[in-house]
């Protein structure tokens, strides 16, 4: 057998969901559960005057009214503790959590939330984040000076609104803009998006023996054991999480959601407590991508070179800290790499403002970056008259590009073949044409999450592999297909003779979860770690069975045979079998982590983020068609040229490219969660909140770009997350060109789109 | 509260009379069961009358009748419908998604009086009525007269709404239904334009009806709009004339969709298709 690595392989996850029968989170029940329902802040601002559980604990069925009187008084976060379970006497923005209800049904607990009256005295909200940075705003946290970074991070600069400010400026760029022919500034806004995922957030807990065992549908069980644990305040191994199928994430369960409630009550009321969002919650309280402002500045010469730039950032953390405040690192990695731009200047902050907090959304933060910076790089290119494609050319990186955190990229130079390759397909010259057409391009780069992994392989009895990991299928077929594949390609068996545990943190080495591409790459090479000595196993123990020396016998078709002799060979069941009353059952062990790249840590100030690690390169092309009546978009044609390492799966990373690009759409031209004056969501439920649906999204060409890494399995990096980070910015590209207008805001809105046509009219 | 099903029209209409006041009909329900879900209705009682299949399909006897049941995926393609009215047929095409349209009905469409309900206009250029039966005797009513605005009907709690009958195009005329989402499907109109328009032996409009919905309280004719296309031989200016009395009629409002210029915006350049799928329409029918 030539191995399943590289080849398309049946999914055994997907009839199941298919046709129904998964269970997810949300469908999991333990025996004698009860449910929860949260009181939810109804005011995005105010101070809690008092809160009256009596009514809602009269109710029939109601077991317990659950306040931050009966919580332990703890704050805590991802990166900052500022956020406890249940605001008490202040209430920071409309969602908050307040209060819970436990009860015999869902619909009593429900019932009873709108019995719990709380009393709050409104006060105005800091709702943009315009109003959070202006002088003498009100503070969102008075007592921002007391949180602290949780252990293990240093300290870095924040400031009342400002939760966090990294600051690279390595000297000498207002002195190369000076020297510029001209000087190009752009500002970019972008409204938040909600992850929208099938399955709205919930968790299940029960309290038994002074532990918590949580069941959950999340990315990362083992930061809802450890984020639980310190909300709580006890310790990790206090906690066990065990996950279920998972209907979507998209970075929104990442971070602890619903669980360390459900743990908090389940130990109070001394039973199995389930706690489930419905959609509107879901999308109210969700950390949604931020809402962001990005000014850009660059210096070009009339040759075409880019000279200088200055690039600010502000990023909306919404109440608390959450992940956002780890975003404002990711400038640095953008701003700086994919045309060579030899001094630039970049500050990014992100902000406390009174509204939902926001969060990690597959391609964080960089889908607007690279708007920003590819819409500019437009801008720039048309401001000398040349070509765009030419001028991107023109300024593109090369094999040992310094970013601007002193680390190098030695493959650089994939970037120019991709760029290649997407003219082979799509040429330039022939996109775009005709009236209300117009072309868009964007490159990127983009990272492979570094967090460790870990697996351990048994050869069962009959022939079959297990593989034992935390690793989390979120939907990509990471797990269910490429960890798959490469523990098949182990021993030479079929994938579909590999059986792949759920996760489970009592039983499983830690896994750094289901997010940034990581688990192919770091998963597989786990697997590939514990695969070398699980082989060795075998090999000694198929050895002793065919009476041979375990250096002429090897491992292929599922069997262990003596080398050259085709017909003298034993099964790996019966080697495996044999070998369980001989040496016992035949086991080992694999763990792996990214080695993090060399990087110079005195190139920026608030660094929280500090390298690019496993990077892959992007390029797209898009063709839209804009109606000149509606300033309706139509995507006619989308092109991925996408560097993978290797693809283990071809089929998941085409399928990965495409629902990237959708979402990508979505994000350019139908999404966006806007926020009132008020401080409140403006879309509240999936009928206003316009997720793309099959008809609005083309088929999209994808062509991978194969240039193994050596540190991967097989060669391969993440592919999953990057596809939607440059979609915006090539349609936004597209739009510009067909209209001849400004394109400066994400989601692009029909009316902007007249409105671009309108500015072209009057020039 | 309690959920009853009713299996003849004179079993529904006692039921209204005795206890109309506290009722919800429900047809396909998806209007009613979002309303009730969003606490916005908690009657007493839910009529169900999906069951009346004497409510359901096209029926020509005379006149055109299309009963109350009748699902939106019905008037989308049965053929007979296509062929009489293709204007509605089109609307009914574009209502929510296949799901929706399998349940929805046409009754439900009209009674819950939304200002974007998708087959209003094309059945106000069809000078529909509407078949209004109560247990003491049967109105109809100009489907104009029948809606009063946003969400209101001059529907009596004890009447039930079991038809609507409408004017099919005659000879040398095209209809058609125009809506704009920003999806191109599972979609409530930022604006819809139904056009019909009957030419004369040489090709001079001798009738015009134009009614716009979702830029209003409800759906309304244009009738400036109309007497501008009149008489003409839809010149360009002429047309650009009716865009703009078109725009004069409209009473849109800002939502989360779309904003009150915008609906504005678009209504002249959705006239401009629309009356050129009319002409066209029109002369491939002869
Ligand atoms: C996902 C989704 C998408 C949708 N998209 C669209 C769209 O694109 N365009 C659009 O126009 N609508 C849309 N709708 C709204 C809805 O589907 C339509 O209005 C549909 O026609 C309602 O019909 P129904 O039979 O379901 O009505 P029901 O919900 O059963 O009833 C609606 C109202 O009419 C009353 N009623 C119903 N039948 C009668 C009767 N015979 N006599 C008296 N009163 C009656 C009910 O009491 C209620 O007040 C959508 C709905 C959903 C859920």
């Amino acid at each position: 057998m030539s191995g399943s690595v590289g080849k398309s392989v049946p999914r055994l996850d997907a009839e199941p969901k298919v046709r129904g029968e998964a269970v997810y989170g949300v469908d999991f029940e333990l025996t004698g559960t009860l449910y929860a329902a949260l009181v939810l802040s109804p005011v995005p601002s105010g101070r809690i005057i008092g809160i009256d559980t009596s009514a809602a604990a009269a109710q029939a069925g109601v077991r317990a009214v659950v306040t931050a009187e009966d919580a332990p008084d703890l704050r805590s976060g991802l990166a900052l503790d500022d956020e406890p379970l249940f605001a008490s006497d202040t209430v920071h923005y409309e969602g908050e959590p307040i209060a819970a209800v436990v009860a015999d049904s869902l619909k009593a607990a429900r019932r009873a939330v709108s019995d719990v009256i709380v009393n709050i005295e409104e006060s105005p909200p800091v709702a943009s984040l315009e109003a959070a940075l202006t002088e003498g705003a009100p503070l969102v946290h008075e007592n921002w000076e007391t949180f602290a970074p949780v252990p293990g991070l240093p300290e870095w600069p924040r400031q009342g609104n400002v939760v966090g400010e990294m600051t690279a400026d390595p000297g000498g760029v207002d002195e190369a803009f000076a020297g510029a022919d001209h000087i190009v500034e752009d500002v970019f806004v972008a409204d938040r998006q909600y992850q929208a995922y099938l399955e709205p957030k919930s968790a299940t807990a029960i309290y038994e023996e002074d532990r918590y065992t949580i069941h959950v549908s999340h990315q990362y069980p083992w930061n809802v054991r450890s984020r639980t644990a310190r909300a709580l305040g006890v310790n990790p191994s206090r906690i066990r999480v065990i996950g279920h199928h998972m209907g979507g994430g998209f970075g929104a369960r990442l971070d602890v959601g619903l669980e360390p409630y459900a743990a908090l009550l389940a130990r109070l009321v001394r039973a199995p407590v389930k706690l489930v969002f419905d959609r509107s919650e879901d999308l109210l309280t969700c950390n949604s991508r931020e809402n962001a402002i990005i000014r850009i500045r660059s210096g070009v010469m009339n040759d075409g070179r880019i000279v200088a730039r200055e690039f600010l950032c502000d990023m909306d953390c919404g109440a608390y800290a959450t992940d956002t405040v780890f975003l404002i690192s990711i400038p640095i990695f953008l701003a700086g790499s994919v045309y060579e731009v030899p001094s630039t200047r970049v500050v990014a902050r992100a902000v406390y403002t009174n509204t939902t907090p926001t969060g990690a959304f597959r391609g964080v933060s960089g889908t607007y970056l690279n708007f920003a910076l590819e819409r500019h790089t437009d801008n720039l290119a048309n401001t000398i008259a040349m070509d765009r494609r030419e001028f991107r050319i023109r300024n593109l990186m090369d094999d040992g590009h310094r970013m601007l955190n002193g680390q190098i990229l030695t493959d650089a130079g994939i970037m120019r073949t991709a760029f290649a390759e997407v003219e082979a397909v799509a040429p330039w010259a022939d996109m775009g044409k005709g009236p209300n057409r117009g072309v868009g391009m964007a490159a990127t780069l983009w990272l492979t999450n570094p967090a460790p992994g870990q697996v351990t392989l048994k050869l069962d009895v009959d022939g079959t592999l297990g593989v034992i990991t935390g690793a989390s299928e979120i939907g990509t077929g990471a797990v269910a297909m490429g960890v798959r594949q490469i523990a098949a390609d182990e021993l030479g068996i079929d994938p579909r003779d590999v059986i792949v545990t759920m996760p489970d943190t009592d039983v499983q080495g830690h896994d750094g979860g289901a997010q940034g591409s990581r688990t192919t790459h770091i998963v597989g090479r786990a697997v590939r770690e514990a695969g070398t000595g699980l082989r060795e196993q075998v090999v000694r123990a198929g050895a002793r069975l065919l009476g041979e020396l375990p250096d002429d016998v090897e491992i292929g078709d599922g069997h262990v045979s003596v080398k050259g002799e085709w017909n003298r060979r034993v099964t790996l069941a019966e080697v495996a079998t044999q070998a369980l009353y001989d040496v016992g059952p035949l086991v080992a062990s694999g763990s792996y982590a990214t080695p993090t790249p060399k990087y110079d840590p005195d190139t920026a100030v608030g660094l929280l983020f500090p390298t690019f690690p496993t990077p892959t390169y992007h390029v797209h092309i898009a063709e839209v068609e804009v109606d000149p009546d509606t300033g309706l978009v139509t995507v006619l044609r989308y092109v991925v040229v996408q560097e993978v390492g290797k693809a283990i799966t071809p089929e998941g990373v085409i399928g990965q490219i495409q629902g990237g690009v959708a979402q990508g759409i979505g994000y350019a031209l139908y999404e966006g969660l806007q926020i009132g004056e008020d401080g409140r969501y403006r879309q509240r439920t999936l009928e206003a909140y316009r997720v793309p649906i099959a008809l609005d999204v083309p088929r999209v060409e994808a062509v991978l770009l194969e240039h193994p890494d050596e540190e991967g399995p097989h060669g391969a990096k993440g592919a999953a997350e990057p596809p939607i980070v440059p979609v915006a910015a090539a349609i936004g590209n597209a739009i510009a060109d067909a209209t001849g207008g400004a394109i400066n805001r994400i989601p692009i809105t029909p009316e902007d789109v007249l409105d671009a046509l309108a500015e072209n009219r009057e020039d | 509260m309690e959920f009853r099903t009713v299996g003849s029209i004179e079993e529904a209409l006692a039921c209204l009379a005795d206890v109309g006041d506290e009722a919800q009909v429900v047809a396909g329900g998806t209007d009613v069961m979002i309303q009730h879900m969003r606490r916005e209705i908690n009657p007493s009682l839910f009529l169900y009358i999906g069951n009346l299949c004497e409510m359901e399909g096209l029926t020509k006897n005379g006149s055109h009748a299309i009963g109350a049941l009748t699902t939106h995926r019905h008037l989308a393609t049965d053929p007979l419908v296509v062929a009489a009215f293709p204007a509605l047929a089109e609307a009914a095409s574009t209502v929510g998604s296949w799901q929706t349209q399998e349940v929805g009905t046409l009754g439900g469409n009209l009674c819950n009086a939304s200002p974007a309900a998708d087959t209003v206009a094309p059945l106000l250029i069809a000078d529909a009525q509407v078949e209004l039966r109560r247990a003491s005797g049967v109105r109809r009513l100009p489907l104009d007269e029948f809606l009063l605005g946003r969400r209101s009907t001059a529907r009596l709690p004890d009447e039930l709404l079991t038809a609507v009958t409408a004017r099919p195009p005659g000879e040398r005329c095209g209809e058609t239904y125009l809506k704009l989402g920003r999806r191109s499907a599972m979609e409530v109109a930022i604006a819809g334009l139904a056009v019909r328009l009957t030419f004369d032996a040489v090709g001079n409009v001798e009738s015009a009806k134009v009614a716009a919905c979702a830029v209003a309280p409800r759906a309304y004719r244009a009738v400036e709009a109309e007497s501008v296309l009149e008489g003409s031989r839809l010149e360009e200016g002429t047309v650009a004339e009716a865009g703009r009395a078109l725009v004069d009629s409209a009473t849109p409002i800002d939502d989360a969709r779309a904003s009150a210029s915008y609906r504005r915006h678009v209504l002249p350049g959705l006239l401009v298709r629309a009356v050129a799928t009319c002409r066209e329409r029109a002369v491939e029918q002869r």
